[in-house]
């Protein structure tokens, strides 16, 4: 765990700067996490910052330090569904929503490696978007927690609060969907995911 | 690049190769300026909103405490039921009198119209 109890004790007895202490040394791995799961690095931010509201309000129902952090993680596993769900009624992203300061910016980066890495690494998170698009939003994010963020069985299982062996057939269809989607695509369009690492 | 094989184990190493990319291409990020600013706006906007929905449904509460209250001491206080002078034949037979009824008699029916 990266605070101490008692760093949790004191911001459950309404301490902002014991807080602001966890917020802090969380809020970096949080972002990386929401943005891996949902995939719009414009509201990533958002999310984070209605994961840690969650936080605030719930800090204390929390009874013991081990399981500060899968509910650390189921809080943001409910925050990103939420998102998912949704962004799923919203119209998607397109180019013409992109302000001007974006598209300028989008120009300023063309040409020169930083565009070739940064067009790699969009042929890579459109390629999974894709991907995860043949499962349930819930079933995205269990897969990103399993095979993205390296969560074990142990560790999804506290944080989903359900048991191993429904995790691990849940797991299993979800990946067997995704990889049937995985050998059309290849099949398909070879291009998109053919030139990836 | 990403070796494309054929059969289901390739294919396996070949999705586990590609979520490993998708970790490396979606890196953990800084937050912004403003986001823990964002954060604590959005803590006392929720304890704003908490505190005047609770205030709104005590008040409710006491109003509905006071009602109850003033309703029970209604109920318990003993009415006297009204005294009549007279009965409620007498007041019946006065309020209809026989001799000058309202009702009572035949009908009269106008057989010649100006048509006939």
């Amino acid at each position: 765990m990266l605070v101490d109890f008692g760093v949790i004790k004191r911001a459950q007895k309404g301490d902002s700067a014991a807080f602001n202490e966890i917020v802090q040394v969380y809020r970096k791995r949080i972002m990386g996490t929401i943005t891996r799961l949902i995939a719009r690095p414009e509201d990533v931010e958002d999310v984070a910052q209605e994961v840690f509201l969650r936080l605030y309000f719930s800090l204390d129902q929390l009874r013991t330090a081990e399981v500060f952090e899968p509910w650390l993680y189921r809080l943001t596993v409910n925050a990103a569904y939420d998102y998912l769900r949704k962004a799923r009624r919203r119209q998607e992203y397109r180019m013409s929503d992109l302000s001007e300061q974006q598209v300028m910016m989008a120009d300023a980066v063309a040409g020169g490696k930083a565009e070739q890495d940064e067009r790699q690494q969009k042929q890579v998170r459109e390629a999974v978007d894709s991907l995860l698009g043949a499962v349930s939003e819930a079933d995205r994010i269990l897969l990103m927690l399993k095979e993205v963020e390296g969560l074990s069985l142990k560790e999804l299982e506290k944080v989903y609060k359900v048991n191993e062996n429904a995790l691990k057939v849940r797991l299993f269809r979800a990946r067997q969907r995704v990889l049937k989607a995985f050998g059309a695509e290849k099949k398909d369009g070879p291009a998109n995911t053919g030139e990836l690492r | 690049m990403v070796p494309m094989h054929g059969g289901a184990n390739r294919k396996e190493e070949d999705l586990d190769v590609l979520f490993q990319a998708y970790r490396a291409a979606c890196p953990d990020r800084d937050p912004s300026v403003n986001f823990m600013p964002g954060l604590w706006q959005r803590i006392e906007a929720r304890q704003r909103f908490t505190f005047s929905f609770r205030r709104m449904v005590s008040g409710f509460v006491t109003a509905a405490a006071a009602a109850t209250l003033a309703l029970g001491m209604y109920m318990a206080i003993p009415h006297t039921p009204r005294a009549y002078p007279v009965s409620y034949v007498d007041a019946l037979a006065d309020a209809n009198s026989l001799e000058n009824p309202d009702t009572v008699g035949p009908v009269q029916m106008e057989l010649s119209g100006p048509g006939r």
